[in-house]
């Protein structure tokens, strides 16, 4: 669908009210996120207790231990796992706590319509997507066309209702890889034919290499046995398929019902089995630092400079990067989205859950084209051997953002919330994880790739030799 | 109650003051209003949304949305309500919206036979877009607007709801001129789509269906205890 056939008008009246939706969409998923994160706590809560050795005489949930003859706990109708009467919700008809909070998860985020409608109609593949979101897409990229870097990677852009749906799909994604290919070519050739806009396209030209570089890397670490990272697309796991691992990795383990939250406290001891690190790169929720504490961030925007400034001010109350030491060693780090582009980062900040940075990082970036993008801002704590520890990040949505407004250039303190898209991995982010690195330097050599791994870079460095 | 001007929706979606508020519902609804043109379906989102009427006729261009955060039984509900544009020529992008949307308003103009003839064309062409999206798992109401316009009505009470029988959907007359049934109908809908909510989980809960669970296998077979957390 297009909207070729409307006036300019009415196609900007359209567009703006699909901006419009999407500002409500980013909040909504970001509150749905928050949900699940909270709901994963809560299954942890009763695994977190250093009673390894669980048995019928003991909570489910607490695992507080269960009477002979009082408080003999009953066997909860949704899980089937023996509760103690303080674990329990409702009356007669009651639940465990557990039980209780995954379907009021489910109703809070609406998720109830979309399971009912995938019963009815199974989900195809390429639906995921909104038409709105695609149109905006489209029309975005059409009216910038000499400035806005590709399209960006689609899981950044998923819609909720792609929680219905099964992790086999990268159909889209693929797709959206032959699109970037499309566009990073085009914008060569732009360069190319218009010299003079080379400077003014630097910034934007790069912004495109770093996004098709993610990519790339991304398509790379898709092995077989990584499959599950296609994940990644998918902005939140559905509920359902988020069970249905845990359960998986019960039936490793031994029978008793609440064995099964052994399988997350595997996380905390290291990965005793190597399924736990792939669930921990499937999704935020499963990374085994808990989240918290908080972010002071100020934003403006520099006209005269073409920056926006982001004032880093303070963290407090992080959680320690390095629980069994005691130890943390923190840091910002701050992306553009959806191209993760103009990566900043702040001095580490040692030994502390309470950093105090008060730095100003910048990024160039003209005005109109903060339209879509995001600033994701994430705390890590640098370890040892160069291993980061992640400690929560904070998205802000720019393209709805005020500067103008005074009051929004002041500090604010922004609650750290669990990851929603982790491309290098959940846990712990790997070094040199950017495979490919540009370069540019004065001469107009706007495109020297080094270190090229992939056929296609290799394809794409010829077409710049050619342009040279 | 909470209701964001279009201006103000932007800067409520980002992080701010009044972030915090913005987040503060139980539920959120999609709502879809259709029907032919000029029936009446944004004075009909205006009323209900900002309690305003404008007589003079601005076709909607497209699509276009407003938020209503309302309280009902016990919840806070944040509906977001997509008014759609009647004329044939938007007809792509509308239908397009049909899709996530847990009910819908169908709209005709009880002084206007054309636009009562139209809905169950409507239905029958838009329930097959709606098909692979969602229409046969939302809530619809019939709503005969303008019923302040008595002398002029051509469609009767009666042939609404024996349509409303026939397409099996509940039936209202409102005027959004004179607010008569605008609350009602959205309340009534809200309603319906919480009734659906509560009846979908508890139909895959087994602790009301026993043991037995009917869901149809989709391509992935669901593990014995899919809707329960453990």
């Amino acid at each position: 669908m297009d909207l070729n056939l409307l006036q300019t008008l009415e196609k900007d009246r359209v567009l703006e009210v699909l901006r419009r939706d999407k500002q409500l969409r980013i909040i909504e998923e970001d509150r749905i996120r928050r949900m699940k994160y909270e709901l994963q706590e809560l299954r942890r809560r009763g695994a977190k207790s250093f009673a390894r050795q669980y048995g019928e005489r003991t909570c489910a949930r607490c695992q507080r231990p269960l009477g002979k003859f009082w408080n003999s706990g009953a066997v909860c109708r949704g899980c089937s796992h023996r509760i103690c009467s303080r674990c329990r919700v409702g009356a007669a008809d009651w639940k465990c706590t557990v039980c209780h909070a995954y379907r009021e998860v489910k109703i809070r985020s609406g998720e109830w319509f979309l399971e009912e409608k995938a019963k009815k109609f199974p989900v195809t593949t390429d639906k995921y997507e909104t038409v709105g979101e695609k149109l905006l897409k489209t029309y975005n990229v059409l009216s910038h066309i000499s400035v806005v870097p590709p399209t960006p990677p689609p899981h950044l852009d998923y819609h909720f209702l792609s929680r219905s749906g099964d992790l086999k799909n990268s159909k889209p994604f693929t797709k959206s890889m032959e699109n970037l290919m499309v566009s990073f070519t085009s914008h060569i050739r732009k360069i190319s034919t218009s010299q003079n806009d080379v400077q003014g396209d630097l910034l934007s030209v790069d912004n495109g290499r770093k996004a098709s570089c993610f990519t790339y890397s991304t398509q790379k670490s898709l092995s077989d046995t990584d499959i599950n990272k296609t994940t990644h697309l998918f902005k939140v796991p559905s509920l359902p398929n988020l069970f249905k691992k845990s359960k998986d990795s019960d039936h490793e383990g031994s029978s008793t019902g609440a064995e099964e939250e052994t399988s997350f406290g595997s996380e905390y001891s290291g990965g005793k089995r190597g399924s736990s690190s792939s669930i921990s790169t499937e999704c935020g929720l499963f990374e085994g630092i808990t989240v918290a504490g908080e972010l002071e961030l100020a934003l403006a925007y520099n006209t005269s400079t073409s920056c926006l400034e982001i004032t880093v001010g303070a963290c407090r109350n992080l959680t320690y990067g390095d629980a069994k030491k005691r130890k943390c060693h923190p840091y910002v780090k701050l992306y553009v989205l959806p191209e993760r582009s103009g990566k900043m980062k702040t001095a580490v900040k040692k030994n502390t859950t309470d950093p105090v940075f008060n730095e100003v990082l910048k990024y160039q970036i003209e005005r109109h084209l903060l339209f879509g993008k995001r600033l994701q801002v994430t705390v890590w704590h640098s370890g040892s051997l160069r291993r980061k520890v992640f400690l929560g990040e904070v998205l802000i949505p720019l393209d709805g953002w005020r500067f103008e407004d005074k009051a929004s250039q002041y500090f604010n303190w922004y609650p750290l919330c669990p990851k929603a898209e982790s491309p290098s991995g959940g846990l712990v982010e790997q070094d040199g994880g950017e495979l490919v690195k540009f370069s540019s330097n004065n001469q107009g050599e706007l495109l020297k790739l080094s270190s090229l791994k992939c056929l296609q870079e290799k394809e794409t460095h010829l077409t710049v030799r050619q342009i040279r | 109650l909470l209701h964001l001007h279009p201006q103000m929706a932007s800067a409520t979606a980002t992080y701010g003051q009044k972030e915090s508020s913005d987040q503060n519902f139980d539920y959120m609804f999609k709502i879809l209003i259709i029907g032919n043109s000029s029936v009446g379906k944004t004075s009909f989102l205006f009323r209900y949304a900002d309690d305003s009427f404008t007589p003079a006729f601005v076709s909607t261009v497209g699509i276009d949305f407003k938020v209503k955060t309302i309280y009902r039984n016990d919840k806070r509900i944040k509906l977001q309500i997509w008014d759609t544009a009647g004329q044939e020529r938007y007809r792509t992008i509308t239908t397009a919206y049909y899709r996530g949307a847990m009910g819908f308003i169908l709209m005709y103009d009880i002084t206007n036979e054309e636009s009562f003839n139209a809905c169950p064309g409507l239905v029958r062409d838009w329930s097959t877009q709606i098909k692979t999206y969602s229409w046969d798992n939302a809530q619809v109401l019939l709503v005969g607007n303008k019923c302040d316009m008595e002398d002029e009505r051509v469609v009767s009470g009666d042939r609404g709801r024996q349509l409303s029988e026939h397409l099996g959907f509940e039936f209202f007359e409102a005027s959004a001129k004179d607010n008569i049934n605008v609350k009602q109908t959205f309340e009534r809908l809200v309603d319906i789509i919480c009734e659906k909510m509560s009846e979908s989980l508890d139909a895959g809960d087994p602790a009301v269906t026993g043991a037995k669970q009917g869901p149809q296998l989709t391509e992935q077979p669901a593990p014995p205890h899919q809707d329960c957390a453990c």
